[in-house]
């Protein structure tokens, strides 16, 4: 009786033990202070604003597409995404890139667009905000 | 008006109800048909206030904010209809809805059930009260009207025709950004249209729209079918519940698992759809992207599978005098099951997840995010307080006879690795809750090795079973499976090339359980077909994880540039583009391309368009299915011949002002606007303005001048080719007070200068129609077992 208890309870542990050093292994941050990010090299989630004036640059030859990220206090981040432009990115509010900083530009592997739109309407969410 | 009448009504008659069950419970004999009354009631104006959302709907009544923002006249009656859940209002009304409906049925039920009734059906109607409340006016209400808040409407949603009214033109605004007008619609507005006349549906003569990626099949079922599952997963809630409340522990179990198996069915079912979506439509190229929302339904779904395993070994285990083995667990896991799907709800609507997944809502603000709270709160506390109250008479009654291969014991085991992957998915999911998040390699990694454990476990559970009943040694039971699982694993291995060790030791795991479940199913089939649930869903998962090591191993992906009337061999294929179609009025292309070679050729034709909704390009896939592979087509991008490229960098060009490009320097100088021009154009005739640049590349100086042409007023933009500066400009706007949008471009990057090119990303998903056939076996089974199981209920 008390081995199964003692048997089950290494088993949890030794588990848990797994699932949380996996978690800080694999785990990313969100940043939306770009200054932070400059003098980082982790893979972290940086939210911000796409830079509309400064417009984007797609090279369908190699695949990238880059463009200018911009955080709430005004900083700016030259993000270089090796992959397709996405669907809605003319009209997105706000844009996270998953990536790493390197050599003076943001190299991002992934990239989520929100638009106002989406689900609810730009009303409400200008009500919230 | 009336529809929110209908919802404080129904909301009164939900409190009466769960009250005269009280009563009824608290031993009161005369309150029990007041409660049914109650109930049904409740039940009646929930009906007739989701008829009257639907009515408004399908009659587009844009005077409802919930019609104007998700709903539109364009659209067809199927896509009308599911923008009845597009929002958080009317999918929270649908929740509302089936819950009420599935409530008649669980009254029934339980009414030709001993007590069970006032118990069950009193905590059951407390799930529909809280969502009764969350659509009451002052939270996610469906029926507010336009004008309960102010709100400033785009006059391309307003009626021109009245737009002139003198009594209109105090409520224009005029956004500077955009130069749109915006007609502020308040009650005072509506009064004054009201006093003139004029129905609010005659002013407002458009909504907002549906949102592109819903406007399609599975978005039609997907979400339906997954309330309904959210509905019914209350159901297990109620009945473990109810059996804390009597203290009475025999026949809950045998009484709860056909709602446990058949909500299960569902749940399963709607997230597998929603996968397909995610396939089919999204365009991810896979089924299952780890996104938040998606997980949020998966977890309580695996903790409500690990409660049907735990729960049959009550039930076998059960004698006259105790209820059987895993009591506790087993109420827990039924309380859980619904706790859990609160708190996908409250991950996915709270706004928590906003910038973690593609599809979770924007926050609701404030108050619902409380209600949210409170609603999983008062659940959680409940299953919480009720568990420790009859702690010790639950302790009493468990009975504990260990052998280490019994049946039960491996069924134990199952459930514990089920629970740990709902674990692990769980604490994933939950972490931008602490504005964090992890890689999907956290998923893959840890899930691996519990599936492989998992697939074993169940192959040898069944392996005891049998040895149980006919005494013969394991290993003559197991010599069959053993060596036809090995056959299998082989022929996989070899065949399909699968090298890592982790991957084989998946593939020997999944074609033990295949082996092993068929075998019983085989035998089952000749005697007892009623039976069969189990093992059909268990071959389901086989199948399943044998579908992941093809399309996660073997998964072929290519980016081509495919010229039009050029076939090209792509992974294997011969395919060529052959050109563009438009539907929908024009407002959507379809790009035909022709795959494989003249004797057996198929046509698939993904599709781009611009969406209004979100004014941004639209991609959807194209899917050629075969029983062995997919072969998956993904637009990119399409050129025209001789117009602008999507390739390049977009510019804008001050007077005067320099602009760099790959070292070229490029300088707006002046405009060439002579007067002939001017004067042609204020007669409305052709005309043409020319932009004169200098360009200065490698030590060399040249001025070349970009020209517009204009003829009834269309705009014709003329591209500049430099070609030893390797350069393209392509003009594509331009502004009197001194500005020009440009588009630079390389020649040889360009390759679409002259020709029409469509970029592709095309890739072959072998056995990919594996996944699909596995999920649907596993609803299958959960469906035969819930027939089973609701004969055993009665007995």
């Amino acid at each position: 009786m008390k081995n199964k208890y003692i048997f089950g309870g290494f088993i949890i542990v030794v588990f848990l033990g797994i699932m949380g050093y996996l978690f800080t292994q694999t785990n990313i941050k969100y940043e939306n202070d770009f200054s932070k990010i400059v003098n980082n090299e982790a893979t972290v989630k940086a939210t911000g604003a796409w830079v509309k004036e400064k417009n984007y640059f797609v090279d369908n030859e190699k695949h990238l597409f880059s463009f200018y990220m911009v955080d709430d206090s005004g900083v700016e981040l030259k993000v270089v995404y090796k992959g397709t432009i996405p669907n809605n990115f003319e009209s997105s509010t706000s844009v996270v890139v998953t990536g790493k900083f390197k050599n003076g530009i943001f190299q991002a592997n992934e990239i989520l667009t929100k638009c106002p739109s989406k689900y609810e309407s730009q009303f409400e969410e200008n009500k919230n905000s | 008006m009336i529809g929110n009448i209908m919802i404080t009504l129904a909301t009164a008659a939900s409190v009466f109800s769960v009250a005269m069950y009280y009563l009824t419970y608290k031993g009161n004999q005369n309150t029990l048909k007041w409660a049914r009354i109650g109930y049904h009631v409740m039940t009646a104006l929930v009906v007739v206030a989701s008829a009257l959302l639907l009515h408004a709907i399908l009659n587009h009544q844009f005077e409802y904010k919930y019609v104007f923002n998700y709903s539109g006249s364009g659209l067809p009656t199927g896509l009308l209809m599911s923008t009845f859940y597009a929002g958080q209002e009317g999918s929270f009304m649908l929740w509302l809805l089936f819950t009420a409906i599935i409530g008649l049925v669980l009254q029934d039920y339980t009414s030709k059930r001993g007590d069970l009734e006032y118990r069950v059906m009193m905590i059951f109607t407390i799930s529909a009260a809280f969502l009764l409340i969350m659509v009451n006016p002052a939270l996610k209400n469906p029926f507010s009207t336009i004008w309960s808040d102010p709100t400033f409407i785009s006059t391309k949603y307003l009626n021109t025709s009245l737009l002139s009214l003198p009594f209109l033109q105090q409520f224009f605004f005029q956004d500077p950004g955009s130069n749109e007008s915006f007609v502020k619609v308040g009650s005072e507005l509506v009064g004054l249209l009201k006093a003139n006349g004029i129905a609010i549906s005659d002013f407002i003569i458009q909504g907002k729209g549906l949102n592109p990626l819903l406007q399609n099949f599975w978005m039609q079922i997907h979400p339906p079918i997954l309330f309904v599952g959210f509905a019914m997963s209350a159901v297990p809630f109620a009945f473990a519940f109810s059996a804390l409340l009597k203290n009475d522990y025999q026949d809950w179990v045998k009484q709860a698992l056909p709602w446990l198996t058949s909500s299960m069915a569902v749940l399963g079912f709607a997230i597998m759809l929603g996968g397909y979506w995610a396939y089919g439509v999204l365009g991810w190229g896979g089924y299952w992207g780890w996104d938040p929302v998606e997980n949020a339904s998966l977890v309580p779904w695996i903790i409500g599978v690990a409660g049907v395993h735990t729960m049959l070994v009550q039930k076998k285990t059960k004698t006259e005098k105790h209820p059987g083995r895993f009591l506790k667990i087993n109420l827990i896991l039924s309380i859980l099951t619904y706790v859990l799907v609160l708190y996908s709800t409250f991950l996915t609507r709270s706004g928590i997840l906003g910038d973690a997944s593609v599809h979770s809502f924007v926050a609701p603000g404030a108050i619902v995010f409380l209600f949210l709270l409170l609603f999983i709160g008062t659940f959680t506390l409940m299953g919480i307080i009720g568990i420790i109250y009859r702690w010790k008479s639950l302790e009493d009654m468990t009975v504990s006879n260990e052998n280490v291969m019994s049946r039960e014991l491996a069924l134990f085991t199952g459930a514990v690795t089920l629970i740990a992957s709902a674990l692990i998915i769980l604490a994933g999911t939950s972490a931008p809750i602490f504005s964090t998040t992890v890689e999907i390699k956290f998923y893959n990694e840890l899930n691996l090795p519990i599936a492989i454990i998992m697939g074993l476990l169940n192959g040898f559970s069944l392996i005891l079973k049998w040895k149980l009943n006919d005494g013969k040694n394991i290993f003559d039971n197991a010599k069959l499976s053993l060596v036809a699982t090995f056959i299998l694993t082989l022929l996989i291995v070899f065949v399909g090339g699968v090298h890592e060790l982790m991957q084989i030791l998946f593939t020997i795991s999944a074609s033990f359980t295949l082996v092993a479940n068929a075998e019983v199913l085989y035998r089952v089939m000749k005697r007892d077909r009623i039976k069969a649930g189990a093992y059909v869903a268990h071959i389901g998962i086989a199948l399943f994880m044998l579908g992941i090591v093809a399309t996660s191993g073997f998964t072929n992906e290519k980016r081509v540039d495919l010229i039009k009337g050029e076939p090209q061999t792509v992974l294997g294929q011969e395919i060529m583009f052959r050109g563009i179609r438009t539907f929908d009025q024009g407002r959507k292309y379809r790009f035909d391309i022709t795959v494989g070679d003249q004797e057996d050729q198929s046509v698939v034709s993904p599709v781009m368009f611009v969406a209004e909704f979100n004014n941004s390009l639209m991609r959807e896939p194209d899917i050629l299915s075969k029983i062995t592979s997919d072969f998956y087509v993904s637009p990119v991008s399409y050129t025209e011949k001789g117009s602008a490229t999507s390739d390049g960098q977009k510019s804008t060009l001050k007077l005067n002002e320099s602009t760099d490009f790959e070292g070229k320097k490029i300088l707006f100088k002046k405009f060439n606007f002579p007067k002939e021009a001017m004067a042609a154009m204020m007669a409305g005739e052709e005309f043409q303005i020319g932009a004169l640049l200098q360009i200065a590349y490698n030590g060399n100086i040249k001025d070349v001048e970009a020209i517009m042409k204009s003829s009834g007023g269309e705009r014709e933009f003329i591209p500049l080719v430099l070609e030893d500066a390797n350069l393209k400009i392509d003009v594509t706007s331009l502004d009197a007070s001194g500005s020009l949008q440009v588009v630079f471009s390389n020649l040889a990057s360009g390759n679409g200068v002259s020709k029409e090119v469509l970029t592709v990303e095309a890739s072959t998903k072998p056995f990919i129609g594996l996944v699909w056939l596995g999920t649907i076996l596993v609803t299958f089974g959960f469906i035969i077992s819930t027939v089973r199981r609701t004969k055993e209920s009665n007995q």
